[in-house]
């Protein structure tokens, strides 16, 4: 139902004037479904369907947009029960779980390769601080390690206007996110994003 | 208007993943949020003991003090399990007047604030809560090797702690050579006493000796 609903938001704001992008601010926001990869992987195997990826960028051009980004990712697995040995030598028989949080705020720049085509390619790059969330959870007992980290993101994908030069459409785009973050167990949080989503025309 | 809408449906759409994060506590059963640890000195042969005697009484600890001591029915059938498993292992228990070579303590922690309890605490005040008298010891202080483990609790705790006798009179001290310690929910109910008592020996397979 909240899908329908956005979708017919998403219709009723394809109706807008032809412009180019040059001095508009647009909003883009997509749902993010992302993998693990690298040494995060080793400890969180599951992918993450529970996040997502915004900005809100101003024309430069009419191929180039820069702007603030942020997001949100929920990363979440939990290993059966087996025995562990600590540094004190003590056997620890537990399920242990890891749940991981990330938000990531960035100064983001977008290059359109065409962007009048009914189909538009487009590279950005995002470079800021990431927000962190780590919890490693023995039984119920455990820590939440709060950390700002570096981030970068940069993304590939096309963007499909809903109308003939129109400014309001369709994302669809694949990001590597960077994020160093070291502690016992890992030395990043790394993944792969696949985002899908809309783009608004905020002002002109 | 199409500004408003578009706040909103940013709103909307922050509001549902934010709430799909998935909470670990939320996805623990019962069995899964416990947490069974156990520690030893690792210089012991164990199978060089023989017998055990285990106190007939539980100790309650309560931040750190006595708070008495009790024989209820999931003291029992801790003591009773705890027998079991020492018995197929291959030890003898016999009554505390005729020299075991090994004590076992039963002692049930609680917290009640909302701070930190550390171990080494409740054992500096181990001669307190459990008399060295009652072994046959009276006056020998009992010592627990810095290895042993600190760990933190805030809620409710069970630790079992295996004393060598045998050799209490030649070192005048009672030392303790082992640790086993159940944390989480349900571990005072009755119906998870023999499977947590197992789980500490399962995961102490040095604990054993030869008849």
């Amino acid at each position: 139902m909240k899908l329908l609903s956005l979708l017919s938001i998403c219709v009723l704001l394809a109706v807008s004037p032809i412009k180019a992008q040059q001095r508009e601010v647009q909003m883009n926001i997509n749902y993010s479904y992302s993998m693990p990869v690298g040494s995060f992987s080793n400890i969180v195997e599951n992918n993450s369907g529970r996040g997502f990826q915004a900005n809100i960028l101003y024309g430069i051009s009419d191929k180039l947009a820069v702007g603030l980004g942020t997001g949100f990712q929920d990363f979440y697995h939990k290993n059966p029960r087996q025995l562990y040995k600590t540094s004190d030598g003590s056997d620890i028989s537990a399920v242990l779980t890891y749940s991981v949080q990330t938000i990531p705020i960035l100064l983001q720049g977008k290059y359109y390769l065409s962007p009048e085509s009914a189909v538009q390619p487009y590279a950005a790059l995002g470079i800021g601080g990431n927000m962190i969330m780590f919890r490693e959870m023995l039984g119920e007992f455990g820590d939440t390690e709060t950390k700002f980290g570096f981030a970068a993101r940069p993304e590939a994908g096309v963007f499909i206007p809903f109308r003939k030069n129109g400014e309001t459409g369709f994302n669809l785009g694949v990001s590597y996110n960077l994020m160093p973050y070291k502690n016992n167990m890992v030395t990043n949080l790394n993944n792969v994003a696949i985002g899908a989503g809309f783009k608004f025309m905020m002002r002109r | 208007m199409k500004k408003i809408i578009s706040y909103v449906s940013v709103l909307a759409c922050l509001a549902f993943v934010a709430g799909c994060t998935k909470e670990p506590l939320n996805n623990l059963t019962e069995e899964e949020s416990r947490i069974y640890i156990t520690n030893y000195d690792s210089t012991v042969q164990f199978n060089n003991y023989k017998t055990f005697s285990i106190a007939d009484t539980v100790s309650i600890i309560d931040n750190n003090r006595l708070a008495g001591r009790e024989l209820t029915s999931w003291d029992a059938r801790l003591i009773g399990a705890f027998r079991t498993e020492m018995e197929a292992r291959g030890f003898m228990m016999v009554d505390r007047s005729q020299n075991p070579d090994l004590g076992i303590n039963v002692s049930r922690l609680y917290n009640t604030f909302s701070g930190i309890v550390e171990y080494p605490n409740y054992w500096g005040g181990y001669g307190g809560f459990y008399d060295p008298f009652y072994w046959g010891y009276g006056g020998s202080p009992y010592f627990f090797p810095p290895s042993y483990g600190i760990y933190e609790v805030t809620e409710g705790a069970v630790s079992i702690d295996m004393l060598d006798l045998r050799n209490a009179a030649s070192t005048n001290q009672i030392n303790g050579v082992w640790n086993g310690l159940l944390r989480g929910t349900g571990i005072f109910k009755e119906s998870n006493v023999d499977s947590q008592v197992q789980a500490l020996f399962e995961q102490s397979p040095y604990l054993r000796t030869n008849q």
